[in-house]
């Protein structure tokens, strides 16, 4: 695979301690396209050693608009599904960068380890210096051992080392939509995490034909229904949550977006600093990122203020475990204290919530977000839109967010960008195949 | 000292004083197709290196680190490499390095009838850069008026086919006033709309239009070639041809009709998969937080010279581009160890520097024990990689001949 590709597979074998690498072969793109099209062919390949996948989109990294997701894919502990979990951010293209397309996870450690993959080089490195650590410590001990902020990270914190299934792997230090106890099967795998650093390049076959695609597409984006909004706060708005909204709005310090997602749907919270303070704080963690809504509406519906509520995610974020989880646990136990919560989280019990099914994470909103797709009528049509803009998205890298944002953002779209960055054809009858699969791919 | 049976010998220092930019010798000599390449560090010289070399290419850097570090014995085997027939290169503070000088340790090198026309007693006002505008010499100063790209007249026919007028970069080298028996091969003719002037413009033009910018000065059968401006730089291939075209003729081989990339076309020789992953690891890990550094508000002082965070990944990226050459075709290597040893020295101090530089401590020492340990690196690396163009160059000779460069 010669274009939108570094062409290769890396195998850890965390038994053996031993990696090596395969040909991504351009006859399996064809196939499978990418992303959690291929995740799926190497999750059946290798399911008998309890694999964790790693894959990027055909299209992660590129100019395509918010091209920024790559796909962590296993089974998950809580509902014996092959699931997909987001990895956005700075984590997803940084993981193309590396010198990989995909990651196959095989086996155990017999001592805490953690995956350096940087430029080609996949190290199994000792983790023991982590294991214990919080999200954050170890996020921070990477960057700074290895020597480079820009670092981006998978890992667990506490709640995933001792095998808790509200455990969420972590992208950097914001948590992700891992509602499946992924960061369990890490922690059973003595895997600390994954920290990837890429200073690759990806080859295009048509550079102009690409770029002028990509800049056409971003135009007509641009003029979408979106505009002049951005952060959880309209997200907020356009679900209904008003009252979220405005009960935030006072700790909110910025806005920011994932790799060129036009969309800043992201939103820095200051806890320990003044929200308008507009140069560098004084303190090193001011506050916290939130990339999802629904952990804040779990938290307002327990009566906490926003201050405590924020606070309580970044508890949360730097233990390792769903906030949303923690907080639906809490009103159901009915408990209304943060500190109480804190202090219980080692104890957390899921039994009698009901488990997410679908494939992909809910931290994305089931319904389209300011842009109207036509699909509210029918009973399901809207369950069954959901699923297949979100396997659109997982497939092809795209950010699951602004992909029910923006109806431009069409599959023919990402087929004709697939052509032209790479010469393979993608015809429809083989998306729709593959879309099918992955939405009922239990 | 080889007699050009085939192809010169090249010698390029990247001892004391040399900065980063015998890399662009390095890189020039390659793109031209002399690969019988060999990297020298003050010891080497001394010990006697140069009686197995055609050319000695010295670089930019600290003219008086240089002179320091190549000593009393270092300058008598340049001076009796030069008087047996071999040819020196020496660009900016290489060219500096042989001009007559009083002071200690220059005067070891007084091996030419050229001196420093940008030398003054009082320095004139300077507009920006302050830093890089003059170094003290004695009671008096080496000021350098104007920096980037500025414009040469050729003035050598017989010597060269080029154009009349080509563009160079100068980052401090000398304008010069040659003696009789010196030959001007190209004079300051011109500035460009790149030119940054340090100074005051018609103090540019007063210091630098009409002075000699290339020279030619001849000594026993051999020659000194000095280089004001950086010829050998990277991104001016006309210039780059000027020095293809003396060495040509002054050694009797041929340069080819175009720039010609090494050949990648041979087959992978011998894989020793630990050695090349672990050659990959370090120069990973070490470019990684080179480039990290580069987001850092830092520079250091090492001797008279002032080095920025860049300058770093000048070194590890002239390593990286060449690495999938090297493990295509490695067998084993009598330097192995000492490049991995060298490489994890790098990656570690590298990451030493950045935490010092991020706690906000000092880091001059550090950062100049690093620049020591990467000159050694990359040059390791680099013998390394001729090592391995040669040996591919065996495979190929007989499909490709040697690009087209036959002898003369």
């Amino acid at each position: 695979m010669e274009y939108l590709s570094s062409g290769k597979i890396l195998i850890v074998d965390l038994a053996s301690s031993e990696t090596r690498e395969e040909e991504l072969d351009e006859g399996l793109i064809s196939k499978r396209i990418g992303g959690a099209g291929i995740n799926n062919y190497l999750y059946n390949s290798y399911k008998d050693y309890d694999p964790i996948v790693l894959g990027a989109g055909i299209l992660t990294g590129t100019l395509y608009p918010a091209s920024d997701l790559s796909v962590l894919t296993a089974r998950s502990p809580v509902t014996d599904n092959v699931c997909h979990c987001p990895v956005t951010l700075k984590a997803g293209i940084e993981f193309k960068y590396c010198g990989f397309d995909y990651l196959v996870v095989l086996g155990a450690s017999a001592k805490p380890v953690f995956l350096w993959i940087h430029d080609g080089v996949a190290d199994i490195s000792d983790g023991s210096g982590v294991w214990g650590k919080d999200v954050w410590q170890t996020t921070d001990a990477w960057r700074r051992d290895m020597g480079d902020d820009l670092i981006q990270t998978l890992v667990i914190g506490k709640a995933g080392e001792t095998g808790s299934d509200l455990a969420q792997v972590s992208v950097n230090y914001w948590g992700s939509g891992d509602v499946w106890g992924f960061a369990s099967i890490f922690g059973k795998k003595r895997l600390k995490g994954i920290a990837m650093r890429g200073m690759g390049l990806l080859e295009i076959e048509d550079p102009e034909g690409f770029v002028e695609e990509s800049m056409r597409l971003l135009e007509s984006v641009k003029t979408g229904p979106w505009k002049g909004r951005s952060g959880l706060y309209d997200l907020l708005v356009s679900l209904g949550k008003n009252d979220v909204a405005d009960w935030v709005a006072p700790l909110v310090h910025r806005n920011s977006a994932s790799y060129n997602v036009p969309y800043a749907g992201n939103t820095f919270v200051y806890l320990d600093e003044d929200p308008s303070l507009l140069k560098e704080p004084q303190g090193a963690e001011p506050g916290l990122l939130l990339t999802s809504p629904y952990g804040l509406i779990a938290a307002k519906d327990m009566g906490l203020s926003a201050m405590d509520a924020c606070r309580l995610i970044r508890s949360c974020l730097r233990y390792g475990i769903d906030p949303e989880m923690v907080a639906l646990i809490a009103s159901r136990d009915a408990k209304k204290r943060r500190e109480d919560i804190e202090s219980s989280m080692d104890s957390l019990e899921r039994k009698g919530m009901k488990p997410w099914r679908p494939p992909f994470s809910p931290m994305v909103p089931r319904q389209p977000v300011f842009a109207d797709f036509g699909v509210e009528g029918e009973p399901g049509q809207l369950e069954q839109w959901w699923l297949q803009r979100q396997a659109l998205a997982y497939v092809f890298g795209i950010d699951p967010l602004f992909l029910i944002m923006s109806p431009e953002l069409t599959a023919q779209s990402m087929i004709e960008a697939v052509r032209i960055g790479s010469g393979i054809e993608i015809s429809e009858e083989t998306l729709d195949g593959l879309v099918s699969e992955i939405c009922g791919c239990n | 000292m080889a007699a050009f049976s085939g192809y010169p010998r090249i010698g390029i220092y990247t001892g004391g004083g040399s900065s980063h930019s015998w890399l662009w010798f390095a890189d020039l000599f390659e793109r031209l197709g002399f690969w019988d390449l060999c990297f020298l560090d003050e010891a080497a010289v001394r010990q006697g290196a140069l009686e197995h070399v055609d050319v000695l290419a010295v670089s930019g850097g600290d003219t008086f680190a240089l002179a320091g570090a190549l000593g009393c014995e270092g300058a008598g085997a340049v001076r009796r490499f030069v008087e047996r027939g071999g040819i020196y290169f020496g660009s900016c503070a290489g060219a500096y390095l042989p001009m007559p000088s009083s002071k200690l340790p220059l005067n070891l090198f007084n091996f030419v009838d050229v001196r420093i026309a940008n030398l003054a007693s009082k320095i004139p006002p300077a507009l920006r850069l302050r830093e890089k505008f003059y170094t003290r010499y004695g009671c008096r100063y080496v000021f350098h008026p104007v920096r980037e790209e500025i414009l040469l007249g050729l003035k050598s026919k017989e010597l060269l086919s080029s154009s009349s007028t080509i563009k160079a970069p100068l980052y401090g080298g000398p304008a010069m006033l040659p003696g009789e028996a010196v030959k001007v091969i190209a004079s300051y003719k011109g500035f460009t709309e790149k030119t940054v002037f340090l100074t005051e413009e018609e103090t540019c033009r007063i210091t630098l239009i009409d002075k000699a910018a290339v020279v030619r000065c001849p000594l026993g059968d051999g020659c000194f070639y000095l280089f004001g401006p950086h010829l050998e730089h990277p991104r001016y291939p006309e210039a780059n041809r000027i020095v293809g075209e003396i060495l040509a003729v002054e050694t009797g081989t041929r340069l080819p009709d175009g720039e010609e990339q090494s050949q990648t076309t041979a087959e992978p020789g011998l894989r020793i998969r630990s050695f090349n992953s672990a050659l990959r690891r370090e120069l990973g890990n070490a470019r990684i937080v080179a480039a990290a550094m580069e987001f850092l508000n830092v520079r250091w002082i090492i001797g008279a010279k002032c080095y920025e965070p860049e300058k770093l990944r000048v070194f590890i990226e002239a390593m990286w581009r060449r690495l999938p050459l090297v493990e295509k075709n490695i067998a084993t290597s009598e330097n192995a160890e000492q490049l991995l040893s060298l490489g994890a020295r790098t990656t570690h101090l590298l990451r030493e520097l950045k935490t010092a530089v991020d706690e906000g401590r000092e880091s001059d020492r550090l950062a100049s024990n690093l620049f020591r340990v990467l000159r050694d690196y990359t040059a390791c690396f680099l013998h390394l990689y001729f090592q391995t163009i040669k040996s591919l160059e065996t495979v190929c000779r007989g499909k490709t001949g040697r690009l087209n460069h036959g002898l003369a």
